[in-house]
């Protein structure tokens, strides 16, 4: 953020009066000199992942008694309000873990601490070499700093009914055209089974499913150089895969028949009660088979990446390594850094994997193959058939912190869900997706 | 001497509440007022510079989306307010009749004005789903439908489907103003009117009308005030979907300020909608003086 010259802002004023007011009534440090931290989690927030974070935390603290750990979960819902609001009255949580882009968007803002240190450290020590996929780390790089490091992945895939697909005779799609093929096959009306349960209504998550079928197709939002291509060079790609994919709703009409308000739970549900074929979701399913509807596991299994337009080098699926960031102003800045340093370590994060099944994945290679996963056949095969695919959808560009608009925005969810209602051609709403992503790297 | 101490006495009463209507109304209201003429964008450097009109004429003439948003928020309004009004009256007039458990169904018609407005959405989501809906489950039951209806998926039926929600949250307000005030009509009126043989519509537009017509001005004004700016009902059941058929410019200004860290750009767009509810409020009562004049 470029600094004013001369003189103080009404902004900075604000800031600098809350500042002192804060300083005032700072209890960051008492007597003791233990500092108090204050840490948001957006993505952790369920019963059984709050439990596990508790005594992750408690670990922590019993580790480090100079530091305590305040933690607030932040509804995914109002995440934005919420952060929005803190920055504009200055409380910041010290650290936060949330979405793929906020670190970039508050870097933006002039709100971040740079992570440079942290990541030259897991250089040096190796740490670096054992993240999956340099995108992880390298989709926070953004005007030479690091805003916020990796701590989790969470992943996008395509789960089918084996039984199903057995008794057609039909063996695992591995491409466009044999997906095509096996959903078809497999909508069966009669016994009420959808071919393809996917998400296509107006919301963040929904429109993640997209994204795999653009890079499989050659497409992307961004080029490598970070510049916006969706409806120029990429259009033709990000158009033949927007029709491919909405096809099975418009044309096909293997799908049910009101994905347009569909949210991703909405596909999660119609799987994990045994009502279709294919479904889309995330990894989350894997833990809601196995908790809800534990006779089907067995009859599950998550197809690799497919194979588009693209070829074997556009096998690609999205993916989302989600940061923690520490607040640019927190008194306790260094302590934030010391609990991300510790909290991002492998094997630390065992008891959140295991109290969500599949939900939340780990960064490090090496906490990938654990017996964890390799004695449970779903994770093994999203080890195997999608953990290694997995990138941004700033692929094949890093960090900008326009993504996030665009994902918060949902500007890559409306094409799909105005080409199932019949609102747009896909061409049409590509190229209207491209005008409205435009605004933002003007 | 006593006057000037009273005069003094209900300054010093009301102060506490003046000063927390300058600081939680007019002090937001100012704010937004500056922000609006400030570039403000979380993207962009320099978020306190003075950008005039930038914000105002984009979203009027640059951007559609403004406009197109302002229609669908009228038509959300109106729909909701004139359903929820027939609705309401309807009830109140069936209410104020002598009838035994007319005080339970008093109470039972109140309901869903306590119910949270969280609650209300996920309720109708849960009631209008196309394939876990209660609705629709019932109609195939019964043999009336083969296919769902896609109460929220389709564009045609989406406004429809949520000013359904917001006349069920919005009629119990109604029907229980207009039942007190049609409780303050004399029932000599009616008798009188009966005997020289007027039915029941004209008793309804000469005699019940003329004594709830006061009211009704006021609810419906209020009702429209709280439709125009509702958020929650909406943006819980469709997100403004599909394609962009349910998004009113409550929804916009969320999605510009908060997903689209615009907070100049929503500003602006909030302030809009401001001035579209005062020329609608001060239209609506000047009408409203006028008829009284005449009358």
């Amino acid at each position: 953020m470029e600094m004013k010259s001369g003189g103080l802002s009404r902004r900075d004023t604000i800031i600098a009066g809350l500042g002192g007011l804060f300083a005032l009534g700072y209890k960051g440090a008492n007597a003791q000199g233990q500092a108090n931290l204050t840490f948001w989690s957006v993505r952790l927030n369920t019963p059984e992942l709050s439990a596990a974070l508790k005594g992750i935390l408690e670990q922590f603290q019993r580790e480090n008694p100079g530091i305590k750990i305040t933690h607030e979960p932040v509804s995914g819902n109002l995440v934005y309000p919420k952060f929005m609001a803190a920055i504009r009255g200055q409380s910041m949580p010290d650290i936060a873990e949330a979405y793929s882009y906020h670190p970039l968007q508050f870097a933006a803002a002039d709100q971040m601490e740079p992570m440079d240190d942290i990541i030259k450290e897991w250089q040096g020590n190796g740490l670096l070499a054992d993240i999956s996929n340099e995108f992880a780390y390298k989709k926070f790089l953004w005007k030479d700093h690091y805003w916020g490091v990796p701590y989790n992945l969470d992943i996008r895939a395509i789960y089918y009914r084996k039984d199903l697909l057995e008794a057609k005779g039909i063996q695992p799609p591995k491409t466009w055209a044999e997906f095509e093929k096996a959903v078809i096959a497999t909508h069966d009306p009669s016994k009420g089974v959808y071919g393809l349960a996917f998400p296509a209504g107006n919301f963040h998550i929904a429109q993640h499913y997209y994204m795999a079928f653009m890079f499989q197709a050659g497409g992307s939002i961004l080029d490598k150089d970070g510049n916006l291509v969706f409806g120029t060079t990429a259009k033709d790609a990000n158009v033949r895969a927007l029709t491919f994919l909405t096809d099975f709703h418009t044309k096909h009409k293997v799908t049910p028949p009101g994905i347009a308000s569909h949210n991703t739970d909405d596909s999660h549900t119609i799987f994990v009660q045994g009502r279709a074929a294919f479904g889309m979701g995330a990894g989350l399913m894997i833990s809601r088979i196995m908790k809800e509807n534990p006779s089907m596991f067995d009859k599950v299994g998550i197809l690799e990446v497919l194979e588009g337009p693209a070829g074997p080098s556009g096998r690609l699926t999205a993916g989302f390594y989600n940061p923690m960031f520490v607040w640019k102003h927190s008194p306790g800045k260094e302590a934030a850094k010391t609990f991300v340093r510790w909290f991002v370590q492998p094997g630390r994060l065992e008891p959140l994997y295991r109290a969500a099944p599949g939900q939340h994945w780990p960064i490090f290679k090496r906490d990938a193959g654990t017996p964890r996963v390799m004695e449970n056949r779903l994770l093994r095969e999203a080890l195997t058939n999608v953990v290694p695919y997995a990138t941004d959808f700033a692929y094949p560009g890093f960090g900008r912190p326009e993504m996030g608009v665009i994902d918060g925005e949902k500007m890559f969810a409306a094409p799909v869900n105005e080409v199932v209602v019949g609102a747009k051609t896909p061409e049409k709403a590509v190229l209207d997706a491209h005008a409205a992503m435009a605004k933002l790297f003007v | 001497m006593l006057v000037q101490q009273r005069k003094r006495m209900a300054f010093w009463l009301i102060l506490p509440t003046l000063l927390l209507i300058v600081a939680f109304k007019i002090a937001p209201i100012a704010e937004g007022v500056v922000v609006s003429f400030q570039a403000q964008s979380m993207m962009r450097p320099n978020p306190d510079a003075f950008v005039g009109w930038t914000h105002y004429k984009r979203a009027i003439f640059e951007e559609g989306v403004f406009g197109a948003a302002l229609w669908r928020t009228i038509v959300w309004t109106v729909g909701s307010v004139a359903g929820a009004y027939i609705v309401g009256l309807s009830i109140a007039l069936l209410l104020n009749r002598e009838f035994a458990g007319r005080t339970l169904f008093r109470a039972l018609f109140l309901i869903p004005w306590v119910i949270p407005e969280v609650a209300t959405a996920l309720l109708w989501k849960w009631s209008y789903g196309d394939e876990f809906g209660v609705i629709n489950f019932l109609l195939m039951r019964l043999g009336v439908l083969e296919t769902p209806i896609l109460f929220l998926s389709s564009p045609g039926a989406a406004m429809a489907s949520v000013i359904v929600v917001q006349i069920w949250k919005l009629y119990p307000i109604m029907f229980i103003t207009l039942l007190a005030a049609l409780q303050s009509v004399p029932r000599e009126l009616h008798e009188s009117a009966e005997i020289d043989g007027a039915t029941v519509w004209q008793r309804f537009v000469y005699v019940t009308f003329p004594y709830i017509r006061p009211t009704s001005v006021i609810i419906t004004l209020l009702a429209a005030i709280w439709t125009f700016q509702n958020f929650d009902i909406i943006y819980l059941l469709t997100g403004g979907g599909p394609a962009d058929a349910t998004k009113i410019l409550p929804t916009l200004v969320y999605e510009k300020g908060f997903w689209g860290l615009e907070l100049g750009y929503a500003s602006a767009i909030s302030l809009l909608m401001l001035l579209c509810m005062t020329v609608l409020s001060v239209t609506y009562l000047l009408v409203y003086r006028a008829q009284r004049e005449e009358t």
